[in-house]
């Protein structure tokens, strides 16, 4: 145990990433997080739960319980990492973990897969102990947290009573098609990359979802750190993606949004089919 | 066969007609030709309208295009794009756009019925190449391409031509994400032109990509030049069917030189009429239910922006997908390299075309036969010329499918990689089997003798009153199962011999009245430059 430990620490001494770096974005997640505790208080802010972490020795122990049962058989004993492949988790971070365990893509039968959205496996109470664990996790293994915290999503600018701060969905889209339709379509419906991994469609992903995929870069998606988008372009983003769940369909039935070969299909079955039939009522008539 | 009702109605009717001819002859002397024009014969084949389908939906973009014109600003200038709620696509507040692309959101989200218009113009756009690659396909199975038709088989892949083009220069207008990203293709596919290429990029785009220029150079295209060339071939199509009159199936009475169906005023006129509402109807109901288009969810076309799921309108999807499965190779000769592109992008639709301008001297080289025909071979009767349809039928199909391996491959969950090997082997296997696949059918078809869909094999079995059974013999109506008896051998010209003279007066083509009329008209030559109505 302490040898792995040992390991563990020079492994992560090795990249670098000394306490000094890390002071100032801990310093600022953790304003960020009082800032939102005291928005959530004074019911600024636009949602509460699943943005903070919870650090309580009860919620930690109880995850340390799950992590055991679902999580060690890969990721090994405290998050140390597995031998099949499966990543350490103890520098994974709170979005990370909060990410892969909400969307449902953890826990996963064969490392070598893609981690796909499925019905999450945990409840709410659940996911929050697990999450807490390993947010806990750096701490348990004396190394720094170097792992995306759970940011927290700006308001739009047109909900009432808005504080400052709010992002509107027309920067949201400009941020959306620069970074994230090349894969995930203009319409957020989802496409393919290479080796059989899937991009999925993001209209089941919720405002945190989101902003966490986009600072922790799930399996073939890359990270966006705050260098290339701060967190009020990753706020808009997420409020655009929310708006494309449900965007404006003028002009009737949207089909799909998956662009010409739906509507080429849908023209030539539905429009020309129906009048193929009426040229074949019509047209044997004497 | 008639009462004396329908005969009385009949005579009053004509009476009216010949009023209205008079009137008209009086001011322009030409009842001659319009009293051709109104006996003039038309099939009573529902295949037969097809072309027409196309010709209406043609009708539909003249009009709602000339509706759209009146909003649509040509112009690639830089504006800021300020809608107010209610009036406007919200999300795009306060993003740089064209001009151009401000306009199709303001013909979306303010112009009254702008929205609809531009819904019905695209999807009459798809429905037009839908009706249009249907009309080719009856065409080249069942042998109307042959002499004297070789012309109009010409002219007919024009009009596709410039249809095709037409729909992509309109796809390009609006200048949204989709659009911009087609452009970029065929930017690179202009300039992977061997020594022209840049050269005629830089000239038709006036500038290094994208430039400013071309949005409005589009327009004058989609608005004027592809329009007006269309109508002129439309006219010359028509014009040359005219004039040679139609084709039709072999079967009871027809011959070589005549045709039997209902006459242009009043059957056709109203069949005709009916099909136009139809297709107005059905364009509408396209263009007011279902969404085609989003171009607000598409967003601005910026250079360094694209989407995925990038595909072009379905009729252009063959050339993305040839584009798609070709190979990375590469030629270098004379130190020049031809760009990749230009192998999918202009060689391949270069020799498709080729092949398809070239079909009627192919066919007639197969077949070795020189002799003008107006009776059309049922498809069954030349198997290798349909297994060779079928064949480009596949060909076509895997390629347009290779432009949506993207949205396949999700859907199917197989690895891009994989889909687009398969496609590529595809290009080569499917057209092979389904052309195998056809010449076998046809063969089969031709010993059955019977319709595949249209009736029971050996007849009618009918149940009497008191539960007897007995069968009806397959002689009635339909040209089906005569004819079969020597349309083995593959060359069943001489299809004059098919037709059961018995049969000769069925009713079609003389209606209530039958005075003034010919029931046939007689082409008296079938050749080019030989026929009919004089005085046109």
């Amino acid at each position: 145990m302490t040898r792995t430990r040992k390991i563990v620490r020079r492994v992560l001494r090795g990249r670098g990433t000394g306490r000094r770096v890390l002071a100032g974005p801990a310093v600022v997640l953790a304003l960020g997080v009082a800032a939102f505790a005291f928005m959530a208080l004074t019911g600024g802010a636009a949602r509460g739960a699943d943005a903070t972490v919870s650090t309580s020795p009860q919620d930690i122990a109880a995850g340390e319980q799950l992590y055991a049962a679902h999580c060690q058989s890969c990721h090994g004993v405290n998050g140390v990492g597995g031998t099949n492949g499966s990543p350490q988790l103890i520098t994974a971070g709170a979005a990370a973990a909060d990410f892969y365990i909400s969307t449902g893509r953890m826990p996963l039968n064969n490392p070598h897969d893609q981690a796909l959205r499925h019905h999450s496996y945990f409840d709410a109470a659940q996911t929050r102990q697990l999450v807490a664990y390993i947010n806990a996790l750096p701490q348990i293994n004396h190394v720094a947290a170097t792992g995306p915290g759970i940011p927290t999503v700006a308001p739009l600018c047109t909900s009432p009573g808005t504080p400052s701060g709010c992002v509107n969905l027309s920067d949201g889209e400009r941020y959306f098609s620069l970074n994230c339709a090349q894969c995930h379509q203009a319409a957020g419906s989802g496409g393919m990359l290479s080796k059989g991994n899937v991009i999925p469609s993001l209209h089941n992903a919720s405002l945190t979802q989101v902003a966490e995929a986009v600072r922790v870069g799930p399996m073939p998606m890359p990270v966006f750190g705050s260098g290339q988008l701060s967190n009020q372009q990753v706020s808009a983003i997420a409020q655009y993606v929310q708006y494309l769940h449900n965007p404006t369909n003028a002009g009737g039935l949207g089909i799909s949004h998956f662009g010409p070969i739906a509507e080429g299909f849908v023209g030539i079955v539905l429009g020309f089919g129906i009048l193929l039939l009426a040229s074949r009522l019509i047209g044997n008539r004497g | 066969m008639s009462t004396t009702e329908e005969r009385l109605a009949a005579q009053k009717r004509l009476k009216y007609e010949k009023a209205g001819l008079d009137a008209i002859d009086d001011r322009l002397g030409s009842s001659g030709f319009l009293q051709k024009a109104l006996d003039k014969i038309f099939p009573d084949h529902w295949s037969f309208m097809v072309g027409e389908i196309a010709m209406y939906c043609f009708v539909v973009l003249l009009i709602t295009g000339v509706y759209l014109a009146l909003y649509y600003v040509p112009s690639a200038s830089d504006i800021v794009y300020h809608p107010t709620p209610g009036h406007g696509y919200m999300p795009l507040a306060g993003q740089h756009m064209s001009e151009a692309y401000k306009s199709v959101l303001d013909i979306t989200f303010n112009v009254r019925a702008g929205l609809i218009m531009r819904q019905m113009h695209h999807w009459a756009a798809v429905v037009f190449m839908a009706a249009i690659a249907f009309h080719l396909c009856r065409i080249f199975f069942t042998g109307a391409f042959r002499r004297p038709r070789e012309t109009n088989w010409v002219i007919g892949l024009l009009l596709l031509l410039s249809v095709m083009l037409e729909g992509f220069s309109g796809y390009s207008l609006p200048d949204d994400l989709l659009s911009g990203t087609g452009l970029r293709v065929v930017f690179s596919i202009v300039e992977s032109i061997p020594f022209i290429g840049s050269w005629l990029a830089f000239d038709l785009w006036g500038s290094a990509y994208p430039g400013s220029a071309l949005i409005p150079r589009l327009f004058v295209v989609h608005e004027f030049l592809f329009p007006l060339a269309i109508l002129g071939l439309l006219t010359v199509h028509l014009m040359i069917i005219w004039r040679q009159k139609h084709t039709d199936f072999p079967g009871p009475g027809k011959t070589e030189t005549n045709i039997r169906g209902s006459r242009l005023w009043p059957q056709y006129a109203i069949k005709s009429g009916a099909l136009l509402m139809v297709v107005s109807g059905v364009l509408a109901a396209l263009g007011g239910l279902f969404q085609i288009n989003p171009i607000w969810l598409y967003g601005p076309y910026n250079p360094f922006t694209v989407s995925a799921g990038a595909q072009p309108d379905w009729y252009v999807g063959w050339l993305d997908g040839s584009v798609r499965l070709w190979p990375h190779w590469e030629f270098r000769s004379f130190g020049h390299e031809i760009a990749n592109p230009f192998f999918p992008g202009i060689l391949v639709p270069g020799i498709v075309f080729t092949l398809m301008f070239a079909w009627p001297q192919i066919d007639r080289w197969i077949y070795k036969d020189h002799a003008a025909h107006n009776l059309l071979d049922r498809p069954r009767d030349k198997p290798f010329r349909t297994a060779v349809g079928v064949g480009a039928l596949a060909f076509f199909t895997d390629l347009t499918l290779a432009s949506g391996t993207d949205i396949l491959g999700n859907d199917l969950h197989i690895p891009f990689e994989r889909l687009i090997e398969i496609l590529q082997y595809g290009v080569f296997v499917a057209p092979l089997v389904a052309g195998a696949i056809a010449y076998k059918a046809c063969q089969a078809l031709q010993r059955t003798g019977t319709h595949p869909i249209m009736k029971p094999v050996g007849g009618v079995l009918i149940r009497t009153a008191d539960g007897a059974y007995h069968t009806l013999g397959d002689d009635h109506g339909g040209h089906d199962g005569n004819g079969h008896a020597n349309g083995h051998d593959g060359n069943g010209h001489a299809v004059d011999g098919h037709a059961v003279d018995g049969h000769a007066v069925d009713g079609h083509a003389v209606d209530g009245d039958g005075s003034a009329h010919n029931p046939e008209e007689d082409i008296t030559e079938p050749a080019v430059g030989g026929a009919g109505p004089g005085d046109a």
